[in-house]
């Protein structure tokens, strides 16, 4: 049985802690009595994942089984995560191809010849040919591609559709194939509470008019966290905008679930508690980490692009979508919540070298603001692991560096917006509309790899929340003085630096807590 | 950027590289054990290792104890007449046990003696399993319980004509007293037909208590008492037989704190004082067993 998530207090008998920090990790010692927040181990994975397919598709949730819903002559479209999920990449066969030949084979037996799949990407980048490859598997791939195995492009103008309204106001315009499908198969991956539910197809398939309503810095602040949907205003406006759409359209929802084993064989150290590491553990972490430490910058990024996680899938559910998400977040906290005692003064966080936004791309000092400041900092049910007005403090490198053709509107962003201001409401009301609608930006997002122009204000905003409660205090140990100090943050030249400024904020003694992440941990702070 | 041998350094100190593992306090509960798997030890049976242990016992060892304290060895005519394979059962309190109970043995039943080990605390690093292995001839044991290999290696032992030193109450002592005799010496005695001879050993708790790696100095006097062997009855059950041994072992205590013939007499009438100590606080306990135990001399034959 796999054991439940941990809380270690420090002591004299503690090793030192493994930390990530971007393309790279260190070993780090704690002070005495610091709190170290450990993931449950990693579930078990359904051993016939075909049968458990099979299962979900014949045994729906709240829907008539998918064969019942197939029949000649109707229009079927299927969408599915893009790649910014999972993270890192799983090792083929990826779960969404597995899935969708499922369904396929059902619309093949009921004679459906109306089949289109779309990738679910939202503003971000397309996905390139091999990418989608990768995900649908080959057979899907050479059936489909190029014709009927597409991007969503959320600025064609004929390929987007306005559905309504919701009670609040908030535009719904989704995917035109998708809206005017007869049945709409959502396939997603739930790595984190925040994905799937109502979030897969109104933002999936929608458009800046549609996200707009909720990726703002209001609703940002408003949800505590957007990792816990019941208490998030991100995910209420979503489910106002999904229910809508399920009065429009016949959704069939499939959300599969992982575990928690994230990195291969190799890296196996990364998934274990320190303590527990062998003395092969203990010789690979050295090699590993002399090797990258040694390597050309080019290479190391190479050989962390390469790594592919051996997640194996907990849970496959399908049918009606609030049905299925009610199971899948439950599958989803049996993986990753950690019971936490009491808040704390300083929370130190290792933040990887990958982020849903920059897969085979470049981590940029905005998408590590993103990744420590919204997704660690909002890992919480209840309450956030750091009290109000404390610091945090994040191990990153954080180099100024930007991918040209992903990210060209984050360059402009960190150059332009970020240097006269580092406000998120300041930003969103004076830049936002510019970004957003600028041709150009628009143009690339369509045309080339580009992340669309919008984006870099979304993942600013994904902070908003931190950086209110935190009034600030965020330091960046090892980072670039330069880029972190454009974000207004401060950088620290080692980990007992950090802690000394930290400790003009919050006392001489303070309560210190690590959230040794990934693999990935859930924190409900009592 | 640290370099290599920083790094190395770091890691041998962190993971006690040598010295027992690391496991935090708040950890131990939520850890699971380290993977079974015992201790390589039929190389110190070999005639190589025999010799060696020889040597080392007969030069070093025993020099050594007897130099530190002052033993006196008592009942080693009870082996007379007795064919091995024995188990020899003592209680537990220090250090020094294992080395008294081995180098009080006359040479023939000591070079045929294993002693049965705590596999966390003796094999937990390679080299303090190797020399508990050499110097005392042990083989590891599982304290848990649960250890199959480990109780197979001592079977085979004993059915190769071997005989064993084993602890019953399976640590040592935290107050000087004799705790519960833990009931594998039992079991294995009567799968086996093996004779178990008690063995009591006072004073090694004052001489050397849990915690000192050292004998406090002064060459406190220590007590080695063979006992008479008890061997199982037919059809007898292994918590039967390791009262027994109990009885055996108060009765053998209440001897060497006395007289042989007020221990019968005790026994006899059934006020065997309890080998587990007053019921008193503690420190008390504690008081009492760190008493160096009193001194036998000769009496005089000449007054002064």
């Amino acid at each position: 049985m796999s054991r439940p998530g941990f809380v270690l207090e420090v002591d004299e008998r503690t090793p030192p802690l493994l930390v990530h920090e971007g393309e790279g990790f260190r070993l780090q010692r704690f002070p005495m009595g610091a709190r170290v927040v450990y993931p449950p181990d990693s579930l078990p994975a359904v051993r016939d994942l075909n049968a458990a397919i099979r299962h979900a598709l014949l045994n729906p949730h709240g829907s008539e089984p998918l064969p019942e819903l197939l029949r000649p002559g109707m229009r079927l479209t299927i969408a599915f995560d893009d790649i910014s999920l999972p993270l890192p990449p799983m090792q083929t066969p990826d779960i969404r191809g597995r899935i969708i030949e499922h369904v396929l084979e059902l619309a093949a037996r009921a004679g459906v010849d109306d089949v289109r799949l779309i990738v679910a990407n939202s503003l971000h980048r397309r996905m390139t040919p091999s990418e989608i490859k990768r995900a649908v598997g080959e057979r899907v791939f050479r059936s489909f591609w190029p014709d009927a195995l597409v991007n969503h492009d959320a600025e064609d103008p004929d390929g987007m559709t306005h559905i309504g309204a919701t009670e609040r106001g908030e535009d719904v315009e989704i995917n035109r194939r998708a809206a005017e499908s007869d049945l709409l198969v959502y396939v997603n991956i739930n790595l984190v509470p925040m994905d799937g539910g109502h979030k897969s197809v109104p933002i999936g398939l929608g458009s800046y008019r549609s996200l707009r309503h909720h990726h703002n810095v209001h609703t940002m602040l408003e949800s505590r966290s957007f990792m816990d949907p019941p208490r998030s205003a991100l995910h209420g406006s979503a489910a106002r905008m999904g229910r809508l759409l399920a009065d429009h359209l016949r959704i069939f929802t499939i959300e599969t679930t992982l575990n928690n084993d994230t990195f291969p064989k190799a890296f196996g150290f990364l998934n274990k508690r320190e303590w527990e590491w062998s003395l092969a553990d203990q010789a690979n972490m050295l090699a590993a980490k002399k090797a990258n430490e040694k390597a050309p910058a080019r290479i190391r990024r190479e050989v962390f692009r390469r790594i592919v996680s051996p997640y194996g899938v907990t849970g496959v559910n399908a049918g009606e979508t609030e049905a299925v998400h009610e199971r899948t977040l439950a599958n989803v906290h049996r993986q990753q919540l950690v019971e936490v005692d009491g808040q704390s003064d300083i929370l130190v966080l290792g933040l990887p070298y990958i982020c849903p936004y920059n897969v085979n791309s470049v981590m940029n000092p905005i998408l590590v603001q993103c990744l420590g400041l919204g997704y660690f900092f909002n890992m919480y049910l209840g309450q956030p692991l750091v009290r109000r007005g404390g610091v945090m403090i994040l191990h990153h490198p954080t180099p100024w560096e930007f991918h040209q053709v992903h990210h060209p509107s984050y360059v402009d962003f960190f150059d332009e917006v970020l240097a006269e201001t580092t406000d998120p409401t300041a930003i969103e009301a004076k830049f936002e509309q510019q970004y957003a609608q600028d041709p150009w930006y628009i143009h690339l997002y369509r045309n080339s790899y580009a992340y669309h122009g919008v984006h870099p204000f979304y993942m600013w905003y994904w902070g908003a929340h931190a950086m209110e409660y935190l009034d600030n205090n965020v330091l960046f140990v090892g980072g670039d003085r330069r880029a972190v100090r454009r974000m207004g943050f401060r950088a620290a030249s080692s980990f007992a630096d950090a802690l000394e400024m930290a400790r003009d904020v919050v006392g001489s003694s303070p309560r210190i807590t690590y959230l040794h992440s990934p693999p990935l941990a859930l924190t409900e702070v009592r | 950027m640290a370099s290599l041998l920083d790094d190395v350094r770091e890691v041998a100190r962190g993971w006690r590289w040598g010295r027992r593992g690391v496991l935090p306090r708040s950890a131990e509960l939520s850890s699971d054990p380290p993977p079974a798997k015992e201790f390589p030890t039929a190389w110190a049976r070999t005639p190589a290792g025999r010799g060696a242990r020889e040597a080392i016992q007969r030069f070093v060892l025993r020099p050594l104890v007897w130099s530190q304290t002052r033993p006196s060895v008592e009942g080693l005519d009870h082996l007379a007449g007795i064919r091995p394979p024995v188990m020899f059962v003592s209680n537990h309190a220090s250090h020094l046990d294992a080395p008294l109970v081995l180098c009080s043995l006359p040479k023939p039943w000591r070079r045929r003696t294993a002693t049965a080990a705590a596999a966390d605390y003796f094999f937990d690093v390679w080299w303090r399993g190797a020399s508990t292995a050499l110097v005392f001839n042990a083989i590891p044991i599982e304290r848990a319980g649960g250890g199959r290999r480990s109780t197979n290696t001592a079977q085979a032992l004993t059915a190769r004509g071997w005989n064993l030193l084993v602890f019953p109450e399976g640590t040592r002592s935290r107050d000087g007293w004799v705790g519960r005799f833990r009931h594998g010496a039992a079991r294995l005695c009567i799968e086996h037909g093996l004779p178990a001879i008690p063995v009591a050993i006072r004073g090694a708790y004052a001489a050397m208590p849990r915690g000192r790696s050292w004998p406090r100095p002064g060459r406190l006097p220590v007590s080695v008492r063979f006992g008479p062997p008890l061997a199982p009855r037919e059809g007898e059950d292994f918590g039967s037989f390791s009262r027994r041994l109990q009885v055996a072992h108060a009765r053998l205590w209440d001897e060497d704190r006395t007289t042989w013939w007020d221990s019968v007499r005790r026994e006899a009438e059934t006020s065997t004082p309890p080998i587990s100590g007053p019921e008193a606080a503690r420190w008390r306990r504690v008081w009492e067993a760190s008493r160096p135990i009193a001194r036998k001399e000769p009496s005089r034959v000449w007054p002064k």
